[in-house]
């Protein structure tokens, strides 16, 4: 039994390294999420439409540098260690600048900056080497890779562990006998985060029990008039499409009495009013579904033909809030596993390109409309300054200061000692602060078995808030949900949104 | 150092009027410059000389003393505008709220004045706070129409964090003083403000001081640039908009643009009080740093007051790992040498002592006993060097003071932080060793809790006599044996010493003669006279004792029998000590361990600290001879246990998870009977975890009635040198239920703790049962229960640590100020009487018995053994 255990062992290693998670994940970051964040971004427009950009494919180059004599040569990381370089890649954009009715220019290749390359993943020079030829550049081959040479210095990208996104997770506020809770579901729509909370707790003095609240809405609306919003015209729609059941019928038809706005058009009114005060009507009502599209649960969609399926998932959601409140549903348990998510480098490298990405637009937005202003025949090759690209990319690793005000993200690669190299590679940090207790966070749950080793985390203010994933755990990644969709319909579902 | 000297009268706090401001400055600052191209100071600029001078060597404008002298002297700015001043928003508003907007009464009744009036009279009078009673009439006097003009008032807010809104017009600065000016000096009483100190006007600034260029130095950079202090920068702001705000004023600009920059100058000086103020975004430096501005020198940990003024660096300390040395005296401590020739202790110089003197000089600053300073009396410093040292020698004479080198015998204070209780900062005696490390005794391990995993410690050289003394008649470690916790030694043996007194003193241990003769003398205790017989170990202990000595104790290997044995007792725990001899019982915890000694305790009791230190030193060193003859080991081995025991431990188990089960079954059918107030399921989690506690209970009984006192591991565990019993049955029998919060593993997947058990599976091992021993060794999932339980146990020292020391300087702060006077009272510094008795008994714990006076029992028995053995 015993030795048979250890074969499996065995040969799980000759299939997956102990770094794999990173490696995968930026693997996955390079081949298909740097060009999707550069399709995704809206292409550039000068003088009212005048001129337009359009992008096309992305070319990441092997890591090489630039001697000062104008020579380019192939760098391997022993190199880059020593002579404290940047291990990193060269990427070219396919660009082209038109003309307003111009007849289309054909797309040119432009170097738009550098990108760190992790050791041993696909655009490294030491992927597919031999141990004996790993040896002859300089590595150990014993060495995972897994991390980024920045100046010279080593530095890996932690793990960060989230709560799910995309997924309602239900909490209890305060005693069950408070009969308050709340549900709440962090969107992500292409690194854009949408934290949308649901309330039931009772009004200070008059007005509704549950109240809905959603970024760029000051303060919180009535359920019932977003729900009305969203195309629940009749009463009857609005209460059986949240339950059958009566007493959570009851107390929808309670809030819906006290909130008097009747119509779609009252209520988008309604919400025109608060996001677009003192505007005019016309401009009230198109900010209001402008919101209502793009910043209430976008990971469902930003078109306005969503709304019918928001609507459903918003009324599926109150049935749920409202089942705990009546405990007939227990809360989620926010430390379960299975409500937690882990980002792993290529995750946090894709918010870092968007944001530096998006900087670069805008700079060459900028240098093209002062060459323009100068009178200058605008160019795509002078108006790229690479460097801003770079340096974002190359300032937040080696420093750690990711996007979003996050330290610590990046840190020096721990070298005391293979085993710490090895913990450090695949360590895991939680978001909660260390200052108060979270006693609940800080304990070792058992959904955790086979997934976070059980021993290793810290001693002192961060135990149990820094974890150590287990040596035979392997990281998933996220999947197309389209693909899914297909796989479960043809196994002959049928779809609960249609039948609105 | 010279200084002038001022003695204290008294400190007023009040608010400084513009009249003050404008009497204790030495100039009008108007130019928002500081230096001009040559780098001298501009005359009116912040930087004018007469507020003092920095460098060293120049004279001050304004005093005339040299630089380091000065302390500086105040200037000021005449503000254009009038301006709220930040830590008075808050007052101001409260005034205004209760002052009538017309004729600037309060708003109070005649009649409630003068009950008002009287009420707190009466407080001030008992010196009591009146902070209630102006709660209280700011919210009385919160009226929609004044009493005295018939006003309709107003509501007025606050909007933080200056601007004051009344209705929907926000009142100007100006309009704000015009109000506090109109309210009468003697009703200022009753919104809180001592019209003697203070008028509330003056919370309006007309004037701003500006502090002297010492409080605010500028530092020359190494490329000779000048860098500017927080302040300073802030200063120039000010100056900026203020001489801008008067031109345009002059000019007759239009009322919006005067507005605007009123509203500016507001900013700057509300950021220059405290730039961390909420609602106003923090001023920042060029490089985007928020500035540091008043409130922030002083504020919070990095705060004046808890960095520079609570806690101070010093000179004259040392700082190193420590190690342990059982072979020097718990007095004293070892001080490496190369701490010993840097830190130094000052030797006024007599006849007598001079040639003691020249020769420390003579061995110069690096051979220790040596010297590093000569001090002359006109309090001139002089170095000694290698190549100085001669004509130093020659220069010296009656009247210096030479700073000499640490040596043996000299008095440092010994602490290890936290320092919790007074027993962290002790007197040591010093005694320089080799090596880079403190040594110290093992036996003030536990008043320090130090260990030797790398813990670091301070030491502190005395530099006065009287500090010396002082420290050595109150601090000396032997003082301090007792603790003022519990009454007893907090000083004492501890593993070895404990395990090696039990094997020295147990019966049927005997030593020959040479054997005796080596251990005393490894001791250094006084040769007995030879008897040419073989000696008792409790012989050889009994050395130690004082001749008169009578007891009678339990020691801590009783195993609390049913019916005591007395001196019959077959484990030997009974002890009896009749005139300095042990005629029954062993020594172990009970007799001089730290926290329970007895022989101890009573020892510095009724001989006095000295004897006691002597014994300890003596008897620490003695069982430590002790266990080298008989030598001492553990390993797993001592946890063995035969096969017959594994097989009834193991029934024993089986029978107990059998009755869990049993107990589930009767729940699912509802056979349980609930106990009172609690639920059904509550009850069985009751009963389930006391069955399961029993059965590993047992199972240890079980493995214990295999281990006799051969095992050195059962000996440690029994006389208290370390480990329990339940840490050897967790070895041998059962580890037990583990326990997450008190009660059994609930939590993880939907209705079970892991995905390896039955859902709704209640039994003993789905909740955290670990039925396998540590020796065995525990399977998969018992290893995972046991990190929870583990985990745990991390999470609360980790937090604990953090909220007790917040807690400690809580209460530290609230209680620092009480004292004992003589009277026995206990007092605050104010001299108000906090309790009658000191501890509402009298009693000093430290000498009492356990917290108690006396304890008559055992006194009692003593006496009772003592004429019994007479007879």
């Amino acid at each position: 039994m015993v030795e048979n255990a250890w074969k499996l062992v065995d040969a799980f290693f000759d299939e997956y390294k102990l770094v794999d998670h990173h490696i995968k994940s930026y693997n996955d970051f390079v081949n298909h999420r740097i060009q999707d964040i550069i399709d995704i971004t809206e292409p550039i427009v000068l003088e009212q439409g005048e001129y337009t950009i359009k992008t096309g494919n992305v070319e990441i180059r092997k890591p090489f540098i630039k001697e000062a004599d104008g020579s380019n040569s192939k760098i391997f990381p022993t190199e880059a260690r020593l002579r404290n370089l940047t291990y990193s890649a060269h990427m070219y954009l396919e660009m082209a600048l038109t003309k307003k009715g111009d007849e289309e220019q054909d797309m040119e290749k432009v170097y738009i900056g550098e990108l760190p390359v992790m050791l041993k993943s696909n655009i490294c020079h030491l992927n597919g080497l031999t141990e004996d030829e790993i040896e002859d550049v300089g590595e150990d081959p014993q060495d995972p890779g897994g991390y980024f040479i920045v100046n010279g210095s080593e530095r890996a990208i932690v793990t960060m562990e989230e709560i799910a996104p995309n997924k309602i997770i239900l909490e209890r506020i305060g005693e069950k006998e408070d009969r308050r809770a709340r549900a709440i579901v962090t969107s992500i729509k292409s690194g854009f985060r949408a934290r949308i909370t649901l309330e039931y707790r009772k009004p200070r003095k008059k007005g509704v029990f549950l109240r809905i609240s959603f970024p760029y809405v000051p303060g919180e609306i009535p359920l019932v008039v977003l729900l009305r919003a969203l195309g629940f015209e009749t009463d009857q729609d609005l209460v059986t499409s949240v339950s059958d059941e009566n007493d959570i019928q009851f107390l929808l038809i309670d809030d819906i009495q006290t909130s008097e706005i009747m119509t779609q058009y009252d209520a988008i009114k309604y919400i025109g009013n608060r996001v677009a005060k003192g505007m005019t009507e016309e401009y009230r009502i198109k900010r209001a579904e402008d919101v209502i599209d793009k910043y209430l649960l976008p990971h469902i969609g930003v078109e306005p033909e969503r709304r019918a399926e928001k609507a459903t998932y918003l009324a599926e959601m109150t049935e749920m809030l409202l089942q705990v409140v009546f405990e007939k549903r227990e809360p989620h348990d926010k430390d379960h596993y299975a409500n937690k998510r882990l980002r792993v480098s290529g995750d946090l490298m894709e918010d870092l390109f968007r944001v530096a990405f998006t900087s670069l637009t805008r700079d060459m937005t900028y240098q093209l409309e002062r060459s323009l202003a100068r009178g200058k025949e605008p160019s795509v090759k002078q108006a790229v300054r690479s460097d801003v690209l770079t340096e974002n990319i190359k300032h937040a690793i080696a420093t750690g200061n990711w996007v979003g005000g996050r330290a610590g993200v990046s840190q020096l690669l721990d070298r005391t000692s293979y085993m710490g190299t090895l913990s450090h590679l695949k360590r895991v940090v939680s978001p909660l602060s260390r200052s108060q207790p979270h006693f609940e966070a800080r304990d070792l749950h058992p959904t955790q078995f086979g997934k976070i080793c059980p021993n290793e985390t810290p001693e002192g203010p961060n135990c149990g808030l820094v974890k150590n994933l287990a040596i035979l755990s392997k990281i998933s990644e996220g999947s197309d949900p389209e693909e899914l969709e297909a796989v479960i319909k043809k196994m002959g579902t049928i779809n609960p949104v249609k039948s609105l | 150092m010279k200084g002038i000297l001022k003695k204290i009268s008294q400190i007023n706090f009040g608010l400084m009027s513009p009249e003050n401001i404008r009497k204790m400055s030495v100039t009008k600052i108007v130019t928002p410059d500081t230096y001009d191209e040559d780098g001298y100071p501009i005359e009116a600029g912040l930087m004018d000389p007469r507020l003092g001078v920095i460098d060293p060597g120049l004279r001050c404008r304004s005093c005339g003393s040299k630089g380091g002298d000065c302390q500086g002297h105040f200037g000021h700015i005449n503000l254009a505008r009038p301006v709220i001043h930040v830590g008075f928003a808050d007052t101001i508003h409260k005034v205004l709220r209760s002052t009538c907007k017309d004729c600037g009464h309060v708003l109070l009744t005649e009649a409630e004045m003068a009950d008002y009036r009287e009420k707190i009279g009466n407080q001030i009078k008992n010196e009591e706070s009146i902070t209630a009673i102006i709660k209280d009439v700011y919210t009385v006097a919160r009226r929609d129409k004044c009493p005295h003009c018939a006003e309709e008032q107003e509501d007025v807010k606050i909007d933080k964090p200056v601007s004051i809104v009344e209705g929907n017009y926000k009142l100007t600065a100006s309009e704000v003083r015009e109000r506090l000016e109109a309210i009468p000096e003697d009703e200022y009483i009753f919104v809180g403000i001592n019209h003697e100190v203070a008028k509330p006007e003056w919370m309006v600034l007309t004037v701003l001081p500006v502090p002297p260029v010492t409080v605010r130095p500028s530092i020359t950079l190494e490329t000779g640039e000048r860098s500017e202090d927080d302040l300073t920068h802030k200063l120039v702001d000010i100056l900026r908009i203020n001489q801008r705000l008067k031109e345009n004023m002059e000019a007759g600009a239009p009322q919006l643009i005067v507005e605007d920059l009123w509203e500016l100058l507001q900013y700057h000086v509300t950021t220059y009080f405290d730039n961390e103020a909420s609602g106003v975004p923090p001023a920042r430096h060029r490089s985007g740093r928020p500035l540091k501005t008043l409130a922030q020198r002083l504020k919070g940990k990095e705060g004046r007051f808890r960095s520079n003024l609570s806690g101070k660096r010093v000179n004259f300390s040392a700082r190193t790992v420590i190690s342990p040395d059982p072979n020097i005296s718990i007095n004293e401590v070892g001080v490496p040498e190369m701490i010993a020739t840097e830190v130094t202790v000052p030797v006024f110089v007599t006849e007598w002592n001079i040639e003691a003197m020249k020769k420390f000089i003579m061995n110069g600053p690096n051979v220790h006993p040596g010297a590093n300073y000569v001090i002359r009396p006109d309090e001139r410093k002089i170095r000694v060097y290698d190549e100085t040292k001669e004509t130093v020698i020659e220069k010296l004479e009656p009247g210096f003071v030479v700073e000499r080198h640490l040596m043996d015998g000299d008095v440092v204070l010994f602490n290890r932080q936290p320092s919790l209780h007074r027993m962290s900062m002790m007197a040591h005696e010093v005694k320089v060793l080799p090596y880079k490390t403190f040594r110290l005794n093992l036996c003030v391990c536990p008043p320090y809790n130090a260990d030797f995993d790398g813990d670091e410690m301070n030491m502190h050289v005395f530099q006065t006599e009287e500090s010396r003394a002082e420290a050595k008649s109150l601090m000396r470690v032997q003082e301090h044996i007792l603790s003022p916790r519990f009454g007893g030694p907090i000083i004492g043996g501890i593993h070895d010493h404990i395990s090696g007194a039990y094997l020295l003193t147990r019966e049927g241990s005997v030593f020959s003669e040479e054997d005796v003769f080596q251990m005393v003398k490894h001791a250094r205790m006084a040769l007995p006279n030879a008897t040419g017989k073989d000696w008792t170990g409790k012989q050889v202990f009994s050395l130690l004792l004082p001749k008169d000595l009578n007891m009678v104790y339990k020691a801590e290997i009783c195993r609390k029998c049913d019916e005591c044995l007395k001196q019959e007792c077959k484990n030997d725990a009974y002890v009896v000590i009749d005139n300095g001899q042990i005629i029954t019982g062993a020594m172990d915890e009970k007799a001089y361990g730290a926290f329970s000694g007895k022989i101890l305790d009573s020892i510095v009791k009724e001989y006095g600290t000295d004897k006691a230190r002597e014994f300890l030193d003596s008897s620490t060193k003695l069982a430590i001879s002790g266990i080298m003859k008989r030598g001492f080991t553990t390993s797993t081995a001592d946890e063995e246990i035969p096969r017959e025991a594994k097989d009834r431990i193991e029934q024993l188990l089986a029978n107990a998870e059998a009755k869990v089960e049993q107990l589930i079954e009767a729940y699912h059918n509802e056979e349980l009977e609930a106990l009172p107030g609690r639920s059904l399921r509550e009850t069985l989690e009751m009963k389930i975890m006391q069955v399961l506690g029993e059965a590993r209970d047992k199972s240890g009984e079980i493995a214990e009635s295999y281990f006799g006192m051969e095992n050195h591991a059962v000996i440690m565990a029994l006389t208290g040198a370390r480990g329990s019993m339940l840490n050897l049955t967790q070895i041998a029998a059962c580890v037990g239920q583990q326990s997450v919060r008190g009660g059994r593993i609930e939590r993880g997947y939907s209705q079970r703790t892991l995905p390896h058990f039955q859902v709704g599976e209640l039994g003993a091992k789905a909740s955290g049962f670990v039925h396998s021993s540590y020796k065995k060794g525990l399977d998969p999932l018992e290893f995972f229960f046991h990190a929870m339980g583990g985990r745990e146990g991390l999470v609360d020292t980790a937090i604990r640590t953090a909220q007790s020391g917040y807690m400690q300087r809580r209460l530290v702060n609230a209680l620092q100020d009480l004292n004992v006077q003589p009277d026995g009272t206990v007092r605050d510094n104010r001299g108000v009487i906090v309790q009658t008795e000191y501890g509402e008994d009298g009693i000093d714990p430290a000498k009492s018995d356990y917290g108690k006076v006396a304890d008559i029992d055992r006194m009692i028995d003593e006496m009772r053994i003592k004429s019994k053995i007479g007879k």
